[in-house]
């Protein structure tokens, strides 16, 4: 099929309607900038609050849950030739230490997966000078391993992680409840757990998520200061935090570590679900006015298209007297519409680039938010450059089968 | 050579009630006649011509064109028919008023593509010279005078060296002298080139001075004289 012919004579009418293939294209510009736009900044915003989830959970935390009683002992005093029920099972109450805790992390660190493993044991305690008191939850962490996946250094305001590591009876607290606790870097603060033994450590930092909640309670120590704290072994571990490469994957990683190790695993998905809510949430509105902007592109180009065939009805019956079928004429629409497409998509691409750059130099300065949170991807333009091509494509497909329809003997004749 | 033979044509339309617009139409037509068919409004010309023409297909009976049946053709055949085998000349001219009127021309041509696109530029060339409107080639359609329209418009006609021209009213819009020019050129290719020319007239003169007057009332051929 001669397809120059046709794509030079869809050529030629548009050029010859300069304005309104301008219309038709800024439709499609637009829609294209607004699909762009709203993925750039529903996908930063994303990331944005992704960071800050996992800024205080970990990827994956392993520990030990009390178990619900089951009949496996009977069975094996009373042999399984009668049926062994418990009535009304009971939870038992059991240490909540992992086994072996350096093996374990050991193990983890050997998955290929796995960035960062942290064993944690915490301790509710109150913290106090002088009379003032704060409750608080002290963390005993390896902060070197705990700073790789959290990233405290970022949120410290005074001191540092490293101090932690070198002070064995140092602590870090949170900006809040320095100020209610008046206490400056390098200041001791006692800290009282609930069984009743008391330490008392040295401040050697203090951070700021800007989540006060966390600002007022948290605290940082080294696992052997909570262990004393909590009056138990140089082994007693309760949690491991791991980081994996690609969080996105932490359930399957979590579920394979849960199978070889035996213990419960949570992942971070699971701990906030509302946050994936919200995501869904964002998700759909974003690509519900992106849709929406689409159609009305899509509209526009169907207008034109349609008027213009109205237009040239007398050009289409002698194309089609002198040779041309309903293949050809249908040929020399969609070439058209798709020329419409291609300009509207060129410009969109940029026009959507210049309104997310714009857009993200917003100023916020809320919490740790400076400024409105906007991601790049090559990805976003790709498809937005997809979906306008298509939405050309289809907008100008009816219109160009109406086209073809066209009964040159009817219209010749008058 | 029979260059088109229709056999028992018959047409009618539908609405706004059953009317008989042709009856048992047959005539032969000769290579390289020039044929004018004539009768009042409404007598079915103009609809036979649009069934020679291949674009109507609405009918009974049969049509040969060149030897060929065309009757019962798919559209897509019949485009790729008229696009090599028919020219046609309207009353009004038909030309794409955003391109040049050379380019109006060359289309069918490059349509056709059996020829490399220089080759049908410069056929469009000569063709436009052929009938004086070569200075106008570069000039858009819609900026010219209704003669050179027309003429630009036969030429279009001749670009794939059509067996057969067809014309409705071909000289209907224009003045004497352009209707001259119009005729000549058409005697010409019919003399010279062998093409077989149809056309309908309501031009007395024009239709006198044609090899054959096909003379039409109420949907049948009531007289055709030989010259």
């Amino acid at each position: 099929m001669n397809l120059q012919i046709n794509s030079e004579i869809a050529f030629t009418y548009l050029v010859a309607r300069k304005k309104q293939t301008l219309v038709a294209s800024l439709g499609v510009m637009f829609g294209i900038s607004m699909y762009i736009f709203m993925n750039s900044l529903i996908s930063g915003t994303n990331e944005y609050f992704e960071k800050m989830t996992l800024s205080s959970t970990p990827h994956i935390r392993l520990y030990k849950d009390h178990e619900t009683s089951n009949s496996a002992m009977l069975d094996q005093s009373i042999g399984d030739s009668t049926v062994n029920l418990i009535v009304n099972p009971r939870l038992i109450k059991s240490d909540d230490r992992l086994i072996n805790p350096v093996g374990l992390v050991q193990f983890i660190r050997s998955v290929s997966s796995v960035t960062a493993a942290s064993p944690q044991v915490t301790a509710t305690v109150i913290c106090s000078n002088g009379t003032v008191q704060s409750n608080g939850v002290v963390s005993g962490i390896d902060i070197i391993e705990q700073d790789k996946m959290f990233d405290i250094t970022s949120t410290m305001i005074a001191g540092s992680v490293k101090d932690l590591y070198i002070n064995p009876n140092g602590i870090i607290i949170g900006s809040v409840m320095a100020h209610n606790l008046n206490i400056n870097l390098e200041d001791d603060v006692t800290v009282t757990a609930s069984n009743g033994s008391v330490k008392v450590l040295h401040v050697v930092g203090i951070f700021q998520t800007t989540i006060k909640n966390v600002d007022q309670t948290k605290c940082y120590s080294n696992v052997s200061v909570v262990q004393q704290l909590l009056k138990k072994d140089r082994g007693y571990i309760t949690d491991i935090y791991i980081n994996i490469k690609d969080h996105n994957e932490a359930n399957v990683v979590a579920s394979s570590i849960a199978k070889v190790t035996g213990y419960n695993v949570e992942t971070w998905q699971s701990a906030n679900e509302q946050a994936i809510a919200a995501r869904t949430i964002r998700d759909t509105i974003a690509n519900s006015v992106v849709v929406t902007i689409l159609l009305v592109a899509g509209f526009g180009i169907y207008n034109i298209l349609n008027m213009m065939i109205y237009e040239k009805i007398k050009e289409i019956a002698i194309l089609k007297a002198t040779g041309f079928a309903g293949q050809h004429v249908i040929s020399i629409f969609i070439i058209q519409a798709l020329l419409i497409g291609m300009i509207g998509v060129v410009a969109g691409l940029g026009f959507g680039w210049l309104v997310s750059k714009t857009v993200s130099m917003i100023y916020i300065g809320k919490g740790n938010l400076e400024y409105l949170p906007v991601s790049f991807y090559a990805k976003h333009y790709v498809q937005g450059s997809a979906f306008g091509i298509l939405t050309a494509f289809f907008a100008g497909y009816i219109p160009a089968v109406r086209a073809s329809d066209v009964d040159p003997v009817q219209i010749i004749r008058g | 050579m029979i260059e088109l033979k229709a056999t028992g044509i018959n047409k009618s339309f539908y609405a706004p009630e059953r009317f008989q617009v042709l009856n048992n139409i047959s005539f032969e037509i000769t290579r390289g006649e020039f044929i004018s068919i004539t009768g009042k409004s409404g007598c079915g010309k103009s609809t036979l011509l649009y069934i020679l023409s291949t674009m109507d297909t609405d009918y009974e009976g049969t049509l040969e064109l060149g030897g060929e049946l065309v009757t019962g053709k798919g559209q897509r055949e019949l485009a790729a028919f008229r696009n090599a085998r028919l020219g046609f000349v309207f009353q009004f001219h038909y030309l794409l008023p955003d391109f040049t009127c050379l380019n109006n021309v060359m289309i069918p041509g490059l349509r056709l593509g059996k020829l490399s696109r220089k080759e049908v530029e410069h056929n469009a060339y000569e063709k436009l010279k052929l009938l004086g409107v070569g200075d106008q080639a570069l000039k858009r359609a819609s900026r010219i005078s209704g003669g050179q329209q027309q003429r630009v418009a036969i030429a279009r006609a001749l670009i794939n060296n059509p067996d057969i021209i067809m014309g409705d009213e071909p000289t209907g819009n224009l003045d004497t002298r352009n209707t001259e020019i119009v005729f000549e050129m058409l005697n010409k290719l019919s003399l010279e080139e062998q093409k077989t020319i149809i056309t309908v007239t309501h031009d007395k003169d024009f239709a006198s001075r044609s090899n054959r007057i096909i003379e039409m009332s109420d949907g049948a051929i009531i007289n055709q004289q030989k010259r």
